[in-house]
């Protein structure tokens, strides 16, 4: 049995059911309807995830190498969601400028491999470079009024 | 024919879109090059910044982006043993070992110039056999259609993975999130939970964006502190010339043809473009070859065979595109996204209504691929020291890029939060080990089918038969039975027998 394999199954069957659950709540109507077509899909969702699961249970369990390479860096992956979802929020409080300049600033930290260097100052210039160049580009060329934040009163 | 093909490049050739095209190009031939970067997130990226365009302008810029990323893959390949992209996989077999022996100017030199020429052949198909789909395709009714849309994404799905369960689920998933928004036929609102965000539905580019580009990033994240792929240097190039004579160049004339028709044939057919077609080209070179043992040590007709079949597959894959609207792969569905922002309907109808933008279309890729020739050869020295840039330092900017472009579509923060969303699930379906593309094939043709199928089924009046005596919906039925008892018999004989390696496996994944 492969313990990621059934969990993809499992997972897949679920989406199934959640979705054939929300697709009996709509309105229905004589013949073909609104919900025919995701009935039809939800089934086909969970008879996939059975089958999955089924040949995830004959599988060969996974070796430790795998197990380790499946989990290895989940801790940068979710520092860099933290990172983008932070980024999304403050966007309309701090504006575009001052949100970006964080955001790369904080995800060359995060990224950087541990064999380079860290240089501080240089990802601070890069990322404030990055964040006028952008926002200058797509507010002033492409007018696309991307959020200003307390800058408003001198970026409009 | 010619008249039109005439106002196309006059139209490309005006000041304003040559230059677009042109930075179009090198921008597509750096994300081509820079193993991680794809012709999917160029053409993603850039999308938002074609609002402001004409869509003669903004399709010949996609164009651009799109000819110059398939060809990009070869310089890592060649250069850095590391294929851009799946569409240059074969030319690392020959091109890195020709650096290696010090003939890296002349598989530079020949990568080059049989990308050219592939593309230019891939026009000339897609310019004479386009026209006449599209007369075909104007008698097709819902019927047909929804066939169409089963056979095309059974093909995506069942090609595009390891395992068939996954790759039909990716494409079923990928159905179920078009289905969120008003219904066709009966207008009912359908899983929006009250959010009128989400009345139209999620927007194409939402979906690309995050499943490609924010996915991307996400995944780099994950090895980005241990990096495994450093890589080597690039070693500085100097080509002179073409890199190769004029003896060696008649030599693979024959080599080119086949690989050409290898790449227009798989280029077409949905499902496997580019990353497949090189591979099946290379071993259709060895195996006409008269010197196969030189395959693999570095020989000319290996380089020639890839490039050229990667790139004859822009012109076959825009076939089903602009006369079917049906996009074979990743690239051709975000280049489908692309068209349908600026309004254009793919179909054969765009053949009546828009014929000078059919023809401008096919002129947009004619410049490019010269575009592409005169770019790689002047400007190799500048894409060398792109590819330096640290990943760590290009990803989070790309990522501030896809947010603007999401932000662009209708100044919603919710589209970024979309975006986001979207990036887990593809980053989950690589964990997963589902393939992606089908699941976007799958967001993309599922409305077409709902609605042929709903609309078939009025016209027959409830009778679910008439999908299968129409003679070419039944054909296209029949074909994607046989297209998944074909892949079911595969993956029986797999399970008793050794592994073997199904080059068509390979092509999946943009």
């Amino acid at each position: 049995m492969r313990l990621k394999d059934v969990i993809v199954g499992a997972v897949m069957a679920g989406a199934g059911i959640a979705y054939l659950r929300m697709a009996a709540v709509l309105p229905e109507r004589d013949g073909v309807d609104a919900g025919t077509v995701p009935t039809i899909l939800a089934w086909m969702m969970i008879g996939l995830g059975l089958i999955e699961l089924v040949s995830a249970l004959r599988r060969p369990p996974a070796t430790q190498a795998e197990t380790r390479a499946a989990t290895s860096g989940l801790v940068t992956v979710g520092l860099t969601l933290l990172l983008i979802a932070g980024f999304i929020a403050a966007l309309r409080p701090l504006g575009f400028p001052i949100a970006t300049a964080i955001y790369l600033f904080l995800q060359f930290l995060v990224l950087t491999p541990k064999s380079a260097s860290r240089s501080v100052p240089l990802y601070a210039g890069l990322a404030a470079v990055s964040s006028v160049i952008i926002f200058a580009t797509f507010r002033y060329a492409f007018d696309l009024l991307l959020p200003a934040g307390p800058l408003v009163a001198w970026l409009n | 024919m010619f008249d039109l093909l005439i106002q196309g490049f006059a139209a490309v050739l005006s000041l304003k879109i040559f230059l677009l095209m042109t930075a179009g190009v090198a921008v597509g031939i750096v994300f081509g090059a820079v193993p991680g970067l794809t012709a999917v997130m160029a053409i993603a990226l850039c999308l938002p910044m074609t609002y402001g365009l004409g869509p003669a302008a903004g399709i010949s810029l996609l164009i651009a982006l799109f000819v110059g990323a398939t060809s990009g893959g070869l310089i890592s390949a060649i250069l850095l043993k590391i294929p851009g992209t799946p569409s240059s996989i074969a030319t690392t077999f020959d091109g890195a070992p020709m650096m290696e022996k010090g003939e890296g100017a002349k598989a530079l030199g020949a990568g080059i110039v049989f990308s050219f020429l592939g593309t230019i052949a891939s026009i000339a198909a897609l310019a004479f056999i386009a026209p006449s789909l599209a007369k075909v395709a104007l008698s097709f009714g819902p019927h047909e259609y929804f066939a169409i849309a089963v056979f095309s994404l059974t093909l995506i799905a069942t090609l595009s993975s390891g395992s068939m369960a996954k790759g039909v689920f990716a494409g079923v998933l990928g159905f179920a999130v078009s289905t969120v928004g008003i219904a066709p036929v009966d207008a009912t609102a359908r899983f929006t939970f009250g959010n009128v965000e989400l009345n139209a539905g999620f927007s194409i580019l939402t979906v690309l964006v995050g499943m490609f580009a924010v996915a991307e990033v996400i995944k780099v994240a994950e090895s980005a502190r241990h990096p495994v792929d450093g890589g080597a240097a690039p070693q500085p190039v100097k080509i002179k010339g073409f890199g190769f004579s004029m003896a060696e160049f008649l030599g693979q004339i024959p080599n080119a043809f086949r690989s050409a028709l290898i790449g227009i044939g798989i280029g077409i057919l949905p499902g496997i473009g580019a990353g497949t077609s090189n591979i099946i080209a290379y071993i259709a070179a060895k195996k006409r070859s008269k010197t196969p043992e030189e395959f693999g040590k570095g020989t000319l007709e290996g380089v020639v065979a890839s490039e050229t079949a990667n790139n004859a597959g822009i012109g076959g894959a825009m076939i089903p595109l602009l006369t079917l609207g049906i996009p074979g792969d990743a690239v051709t569905a975000i280049m489908l996204g692309g068209l349908m922002i600026h309004g254009i309907q793919p179909g054969p109808m765009l053949f009546i209504t828009q014929a000078p933008l059919v023809y401008t279309i096919f002129a947009a890729l004619i410049v490019s691929a010269v575009l592409m020739l005169v770019l790689e050869f002047w400007g190799l020295r500048i894409f060398i020291k792109l590819l330096a840039i640290p990943k760590h330092i290009l990803l989070p900017v790309i990522l501030v890029l896809c947010a603007v472009g999401a932000f662009g579509l209708a100044s919603r923060i919710f589209d970024i939060w979309t975006i986001l969303g979207f990036g887990v699930l593809g980053y989950a379906f690589v964990k997963a080990g589902i393939p992606t593309a089908p699941f976007i094939i799958g967001f993309i043709l599922g409305p077409m089918a709902e609605t042929s199928f709903r609309r078939g089924l009025q016209l027959s009046r409830g009778d679910y038969t008439g999908f299968l005596t129409n003679p070419i919906s039944g054909t296209f039925l029949a074909l994607a039975v046989v297209s998944i008892a074909w892949q079911l018999w595969g993956e029986y004989r797999a399970s008793r027998g050794p592994v073997t390696a199904n080059p068509l496996k390979l092509g999946g994944e943009e």
